[in-house]
């Protein structure tokens, strides 16, 4: 029954966040101080300067009504949680016209997830496994040269590194290619090594920029936790150094660890816009990023709303399951 | 514990390793026979020739030494020229009638697409293209009715023929389609276009014209575009993708990258000679082209540097040298100084929306305008490399010959209100000297080379005068600061492209710092594109740095009828074009330009029109004109030769353009 209760609020919390975040979508770009159909009209006059106040009244009618974006704000807020909520359609692009948002959506879900998921997983197993050692096992040589090497990643500001890494792989030493070309989209190996081939230094951008946090931070809890009554309790046991580390220590310093992670995985929905544009590795930001600058509300509100769900929904998840891995709350 | 930890980082070690060197060899494109990496031998003399990966061809055991390119043609029979605006949302959408096709400068109008008529900006002036002639006046002096052929022999890519019937069709076509950005345009121009004959057309237009050619014909590009009636007619143009593009140009979309259209590859059709590139120029030289998108700038010139492309298209000049250190093959329009063109068709400078205090007074632009350092600005925007025009026109050669130059007595003679003389005719000497102490070699010496290099003159650096001009209209300066006749601190925002457009982008960081010099208060504001195009559209500006005087014929009635006030808009509805976004009126400009509508380009009254307006915009100011556009468009000799240059042009390096097409003949491999 308090289990019940608890999902019922977690629940209702759910819903709040997805409408509030989907209604804010869908303002937030009807006020930017550009609009998708005076921006086409803008296009178009600089290269047809001829057209008439007339002509340019009639394209403007045109556009509205093409792009769907006639009637009341109102009314266009009701068209919209209708196609969100019963058809799943956000209209089509308007920087590519007529292609579906949903279409676009699609096709880049599965690199950015594939991306991502592994780099984001990647940095978080390697993060915490280096944290833990150089926390616990602070005064050995590896444990000072691993977190050192993660401590000196850390600061450097995304760009530069990733301009790095594509200066040394792919100019000085050139073992990739300085943009990804896939001939096919064939599944074969042939493709998927070439995927592989081409993903291999993002991949590994993320990775060692996104490790240097998680050493951070999995290193300043562990030797929190190291401090702990419950440590000192288990060495004066005379446990194993071993035993400690996964019994007493891990499932200490993995929960919170968890619940970032969780809300990590549900940011990837947000794609790597820098990646993206450095490596030429198509994705979900660089989606974002065209549906801003293009000022196309369709495949902002398409884009924007699943990344606020897919991150709703890992709260909601970490909420659902942190009582059974943590008893304290359980308890409560 | 510690043997574990150890056996642990060895692994890990060793599975890295091999990663690595997984990861160094190359694979294959999956058309292509298996290949391993060697390092050219035939590339050695360039700079980085060493580390140019080539890929060996093994062929049922038999070694060739075949060089290829990442999406599977050889290297040597593929030109690849860099695309200019990025990757496309989709790249299936071929349509160039909605809003959504990838960007035609992909490939698609240089190669695929055809039009009437194309710009010959070397004349400055339209010539038949798909079309076989130039419009007759069939309405007798009207300019209401035409009649034009169109070329005999002209296949589709699939064969069929092409006749008067597929472009009386796209006429139609666009006529019954409300949807397409181009139906409004076309419809107020257009009442009926019908074929006579198989080649032949007549079109019927709502109101007399006497530039139908600039109206349908191409400059950058045209919005008419001739489509195959037997494919599209069995399609719903609303919806309809293109996504197989058939075209009548010399080349075939083969293959693209469907995912995010980071690059097409075109190959030349069997049949070239059925089409109007191989009717009036000739074989097109390259049996491949790849039009690709390398990503950010130095990605692009770490490309060229590795022979990676063979045409770099607008790059900076600070790209520029590395680039031409890094791979002596590259060659810019000028072998040395200033390297880059000059006669791209817009000038930029400052426009100001003349509705806004205190911008309304053309004092307070005048004072602006002496308050520019422009040598200053020209070196902090591109180290120099950049032809001045004082008036609203482009200083693109063609229109220096007709205004500028004509113009120079005029503008040394100009004097403001005060009877103060602002015209400085010494600009081009001492931008030379002042570009000689700094080492720079191989600048122009004779006066004429040097105006035609950095133009015929500017105004003057005169911070007296512009104080002066100031303070006779009530603004008043305390410690060093401008302030407004109502006692408030002087604040100008200023619009600035944010990472587009770079030379304007530079041009108003070097103006902000200029007029900061001077005492003004300056905010640069750099928008994207969407919203620094609309703040201009809709007059949500005080001053910006954009480009509205365009052009490239001696026959400027078309770029300068934004300042016609018959199509004034007030700020806050959408502009006419670009200079309609400066909300300036002015009588006598706008009568001027009434009358010459109905006047034909070649008549002498259009030209010295045009200068009448062009001094009357100097008067009023509502835009400062600066630099023409410098474009570093470097051409990779490697493996391809017959680019143009300086010394051997025929078109202009607009490699973005559509006109391209005519240039693919004059490629051929380099020896």
């Amino acid at each position: 029954m308090k289990f019940l209760k608890f999902l019922g609020t977690r629940i209702i919390t759910f819903v709040l966040v997805i409408m509030i975040g989907v209604t804010t979508i869908f303002f937030v770009p009807r006020f930017m101080p550009s609009d998708p159909v005076e921006n086409m009209i803008g296009q178009m006059i600089s290269k047809q300067s001829n057209m008439t106040p007339e002509a340019i009244q009639l394209y403007r009618e045109s556009l509205s009504d093409t792009f769907g974006l006639e009637g009341s704000l109102g009314e266009q807020y009701v068209g919209f949680l209708k196609k969100v909520f019963v058809t799943g359609d956000f209209g089509p692009s308007l920087a590519a016209y007529p292609t579906p948002v949903m279409d676009m959506v699609r096709r880049a879900v599965p690199w950015t997830l594939g991306l991502m998921l592994t780099s984001t997983l990647i940095s978080w197993l390697l993060g915490n496994f280096i944290g833990l050692l150089a926390g616990f096992r602070k005064n050995k040589w590896y444990a000072k040269i691993l977190e050192g090497m993660a401590v000196f990643l850390y600061p450097i500001p995304y760009y530069v590194f990733a301009l790095a890494l594509i200066m040394i792989f792919c100019y000085v030493i050139p073992v990739f290619p300085l943009s990804m070309t896939l001939d096919n989209m064939a599944f074969d190996w042939s493709t998927i090594s070439t995927i592989l081939k081409n993903s291999i230094l993002p991949a590994l951008s993320l990775i060692l920029v996104g490790l240097g946090w998680w050493v951070i931070s999995t290193k300043a809890l562990t030797t929190s936790v190291v401090e702990e009554d419950y440590v000192y309790y288990a060495k004066l046991k005379g446990l194993s150094q071993q035993r400690i580390m996964m019994r007493y220590i891990t499932p200490n310093v993995a929960l919170p660890q968890i619940t970032t992670l969780a809300l990590q995985i549900g940011g990837v929905f947000n794609g790597a816009l820098i990646t993206e544009i450095l490596f030429g590795y198509p994705g979900l930001g660089k989606l974002i990023y065209t549906g801003i600058v293009q000022a196309d509300y369709n495949l902002i509100m398409g884009t924007i709303t699943i990344s606020i769900v897919s991150i709703t929904i890992a709260t909601f998840v970490v909420d659902i399951i942190y009582p059974f891995l943590d008893p304290r709350i359980r308890n409560t | 514990m510690k043997g574990k930890f150890k056996s642990i980082m060895a692994a890990g070690l060793a599975v890295a390793m091999a990663m690595t060197a997984a990861c160094g060899k190359d694979t294959a494109p999956p058309s292509q026979p298996e290949v391993s990496e060697t390092v050219s031998e035939a590339n050695a003399k360039t700079t980085n020739a060493e580390k140019t990966i080539v890929k060996e061809a093994k062929t049922d055991g038999d070694d060739a030494n075949v060089e290829m390119t990442d999406v599977g043609t050889p290297r040597n029979e593929t030109l690849i020229v860099d695309i200019l605006n990025g990757n496309s949302p989709d790249p299936m959408q071929m349509n160039p009638y909605l809003p959504g096709c990838v960007a035609l400068d992909s490939g698609l109008h240089q190669l695929v697409f055809v039009h009437l008529w194309e710009i010959n900006s070397v004349k400055g002036a339209q010539e038949p293209a798909l079309a076989a002639d130039m419009p007759e006046d069939i309405s007798g002096g009207k300019y209401t009715k035409f009649r034009f052929h169109i070329r005999e022999g002209v296949k589709w890519s699939d064969g069929v023929d092409l006749t008067a019937e597929d472009v009386e069709f796209t006429a139609d076509m666009i006529m019954n389609t409300p949807e397409f950005s181009y139906n409004a345009y076309f419809t107020s121009l257009v009442k009926s276009m019908k074929a006579v004959d198989k080649y032949t057309i007549e079109i019927e237009l709502n109101n007399p014209e006497t530039r139908l050619v600039d109206r349908l014909g191409a400059g950058y590009t045209s919005s008419f575009k001739v489509v195959p009636k037997h494919i599209w007619e069995k399609e719903d143009p609303k919806t309809f993708k293109n996504s197989d593009c058939i075209g009548a140009g010399p080349y075939v979309l083969t293959k693209r990258d469907e995912q995010q259209g980071n690059w097409y590859l075109f190959e030349k059709r069997d049949d070239w000679q059925n089409t109007d590139v191989g009717i009036k120029v000739g074989e097109p030289g390259p049996k491949y082209m790849l039009f690709k998108f390398f990503g950010t700038e130095e990605k692009r010139v770490m490309a060229a540097v590795n022979n990676e492309i063979d045409i770099l298209q607008d790059i900076s000049p600070e790209s520029w040298e590395i680039l031409r250190k890094k791979n002596e093959n590259f060659k810019a329009w000028y072998d040395e100084f200033p390297y880059a063109d000059m006669d791209d068709a817009c000038a930029r400078g400052i426009s100001f929306n003349c509705e806004k205090e205190p911008y309304n007074n053309e004092d307070v632009r005048w004072a602006l305008t002496l308050a520019t350092d422009i040598k200053a600005v020209s070196m902090a925007t591109f180290s120099g490399m950049l032809r001045v025009t004082p008036i609203s026109a482009p200083p693109v050669s063609v229109v220096q010959d007709t205004y500028q130059k004509p113009m120079l007595s005029w503008l040394k003679e100009f004097e403001l209100k005060d009877g103060y003389k602002p015209f400085d005719d010494t600009y081009a000497s001492s931008m030379v000297e002042m570009l000689k102490q700094q080492g720079i070699e191989g600048l122009p010496s004779d006066e004429e080379e040097m105006v035609n290099t950095f133009g015929v003159g500017w105004w003057k650096y005169d911070v007296e005068e512009a104080g002066k001009l100031l303070t006779d209209n009530g603004f008043t300066q305390k410690d060093g600061k401008w302030y407004l006749p109502d006692g408030t601190l002087w604040t100008i925002v200023l619009n600035a492209p944010a990472d587009f457009e770079i030379e304007s982008m530079r041009l108003a960081f070097a103006v902000a710092d200029s007029w900061k010099k001077f005492g003004i208060d300056v905010q640069v504001k750099q928008l994207d594109s969407a919203t620094f195009w609309n703040a201009e559209s809709t007059g949500d500006f005080e001053a910006g740095a954009y480009w509205p005087a365009c052009g490239n014929t001696p026959d400027m009635v078309e770029g300068l009828a934004g300042w016609n006030q018959k199509y004034y808009k007030p700020t806050g509805e959408i502009a006419f074009n670009n200079a309609g976004g400066c909300r300036y009126k002015n009588e006598e400009i706008s009568e001027i330009l009434d009358s010459l509508e109905s006047v034909p380009p070649s008549d002498p009254k259009v030209i010295e029109g045009a200068t009448d307006v062009y001094k009357l915009l100097v008067q009023g100011r509502p835009f400062i004109p600066m630099f023409g556009t410098s474009k570093f468009v470097p051409v990779n000799t490697t493996y391809w030769q017959g680019f143009q240059s300086s010394t051997n042009y025929f078109e202009g390096p607009w490699w973005w353009w559509s006109q391209f097409k005519y240039y693919t003949p004059h490629f051929q491999p380099a020896e």
